[in-house]
């Protein structure tokens, strides 16, 4: 099956996109200008005809970020998954090489997957030691405000993270499936969205830091009281997150979410993505 | 007359050499094994703090998410050095692994649970002496994380265990650990978590079942929120666990 392909490499000393080839059902839309005209940034907006992804469809492609160059990934709404139709599973995946000295921003808005949808995605990232990445990978309860939660019937993200030479960095793989043993809002109990946010590379240190400790302090918040208390006594707490260090010397930072609303989580990422903005032109989730 | 004597001789020889393995396995489901396995609630205190599992029946659920998880992501670990318990194989799932286990918590967790048994297993099994040669060798190349998993699944291979006992035997040992730990964490009395166990077994042999044999390519977490909550445990004001 053809790919799709995207290349950003440096022509006179800018970022600059010399591939664009996107297949069915998959677009690529590419605005001149984000933000200032200063920063060195492309971004690269995926969209899919008919506003979503249709049960069986099929999308693939490579992504490579040459040395020295950014490149912004990201999606102009929520990533919508159809009803699976005949058991079909739709799929997508994307093959990304990020240079030395590069950073990839993945920053979609999350995908909701209807009732009974079936949906797989893959992403691998190869990276040179002091490439950067920071993704975003996170995913609702379904169309909610229609009673859908959790009432897909399978979701599977992998992510791969690996180093040129094919050492595995990071791996995971998140797989939600109705079965006989429980729904899938049995785990989720009340949360309606999850996230995973990966923040890698010499680039990104400023903000794992930032993003360690406010995590830190959100959640120690919660847990200041001792579980006999007057105060909240059988409430869950509305947003959980928890920041994990991967990796040779922790260079890595991993973010896991979990929250009753979408919006907070919108909240959560755009004020701890803020600093962004210098790197990439403008602040992501906006 | 001689045949039949030659047939109880045989037999005697059969039941002889499963004896040991029998008592040997015992001895490695007893939690009385010092592994360490008791410093860790596999998440549950965070969970408890965080008003996610308050009642018994919540930790039976809880205790089932935490099993499920346990089968899709480290059963095929257990399985692959089970069938090929040797250096190489453990370099190279120990390694995957620790790539897999993003969450930092029960990554340190599983590391100091492997190193355990190992050093404990090296020191019991002595008709096995690999045992002790990989670990010395390991201990000065610094080379392995000794993830529990891979470390369990390569003393049972040792051992002469079949994949499917020794699959089955992680689950056992991972549901007898966080049901001691809730008993610690007074969410359920003594009697009230036999009676738990006994109940959750079915459930735990299905979900071995379900998941045993499958490749390490197939590992995956099914429990995120589980994932999240358990991550938060070094935030909590105050711990009885490490993990």
């Amino acid at each position: 099956m053809e790919r799709g392909k995207l290349i950003v490499e440096k022509v006179e000393g800018k970022s600059t996109l010399t591939r664009c080839l996107s297949k069915y059902p998959m677009k690529f839309i590419v605005p001149k200008k984000v933000g200032s005209s200063q920063t060195d940034v492309v971004w690269i907006y995926t969209i899919t005809y008919g506003g979503g992804i249709v049960s069986g469809d099929s999308i693939a492609f490579d992504f490579t970020v040459a040395d020295s160059c950014i490149a912004v990934l990201t999606t102009q709404s929520s990533t919508k998954v159809y009803k699976s139709i005949a058991s079909k599973c739709s799929q997508q995946l994307l093959e990304a090489s990020i240079g030395r000295d590069a950073l990839l921003v993945v920053i979609p808005d999350p995908v909701t997957c209807f009732s009974t949808a079936r949906y797989s995605q893959t992403q691998n990232f190869t990276l040179a030691t002091d490439s950067s990445l920071l993704l975003v990978d996170w995913i609702t309860s379904g169309r909610h405000e229609r009673g859908e939660k959790w009432a897909f019937s399978y979701y599977k993200s992998t992510n791969r993270i690996l180093l040129q030479d094919g050492e595995p960095l990071f791996l995971d793989t998140t797989l939600l499936e109705q079965e006989t043993h429980g729904a899938i809002s049995d785990r989720m109990k009340d949360y309606q969205a999850i996230a995973m946010i990966v923040l890698l590379g010499p680039k990104l240190q400023q903000i794992q830091k930032q993003t360690e400790e406010d995590v830190k302090k959100i959640m120690s918040q919660q847990f200041s009281f001792p579980s006999n208390s007057s105060s909240k006594p059988d409430m869950k707490p509305d947003f959980v997150a928890s920041c994990s260090r991967f990796g040779p010397k922790g260079m890595g930072v991993v973010v896991r979410v979990a929250s009753m609303t979408t919006e907070a989580i919108y909240s959560f990422l755009q004020h701890q993505l803020a600093s962004m903005e210098e790197l990439v032109g403008a602040p992501p989730y906006r | 007359m001689e045949g039949l004597g030659d047939a109880n001789e045989i037999n005697a020889r059969c039941l002889s050499a499963s004896f040991p393995q029998l008592w040997s396995q015992w001895q490695l489901l007893d939690s009385i094994l010092p592994t360490g396995g008791f410093a860790h609630s596999f998440g549950l205190e965070a969970a408890m703090q965080s008003r996610l599992v308050t009642t018994t029946d919540d930790l039976k659920t809880y205790v089932i998410h935490v099993l499920e998880n346990a089968g899709s992501l480290l059963l095929p670990f257990i399985c692959a050095t089970t069938i090929s318990p040797d250096a190489q194989t453990l370099r190279r799932l120990d390694r995957l692994l620790n790539a897999m286990l993003t969450n930092e918590v029960s990554r340190k967790a599983s590391t100091a649970q492997g190193s355990a048994l190992m050093r404990v297993a090296a020191s019991v099994f002595s008709e096995i002496p690999c045992l002790k040669t990989m670990r010395g060798e390991a201990l000065s190349s610094g080379e392995l994380y000794f993830h529990h998993a891979p470390v369990f699944g390569l003393v049972c291979g040792l051992l002469g265990f079949d994949a499917e006992t020794t699959q089955k035997a992680y689950m056992f040992v991972t549901m007898r650990d966080i049901i001691s730990a809730a008993t610690r964490l007074n969410l359920v009395g003594p009697l009230g978590a036999a009676v738990l166990q006994h109940q959750v077994a079915p459930v735990a042999e299905s979900l071995s079942t379900k998941w045993m044999n499958r490749s390490v390519d197939e590992a995956c977490q099914t429990c995120p929120l589980l994932d999240t909550v358990q991550g938060c445990h070094s935030y909590l004001f105050s711990r009885l666990f490490c993990s």
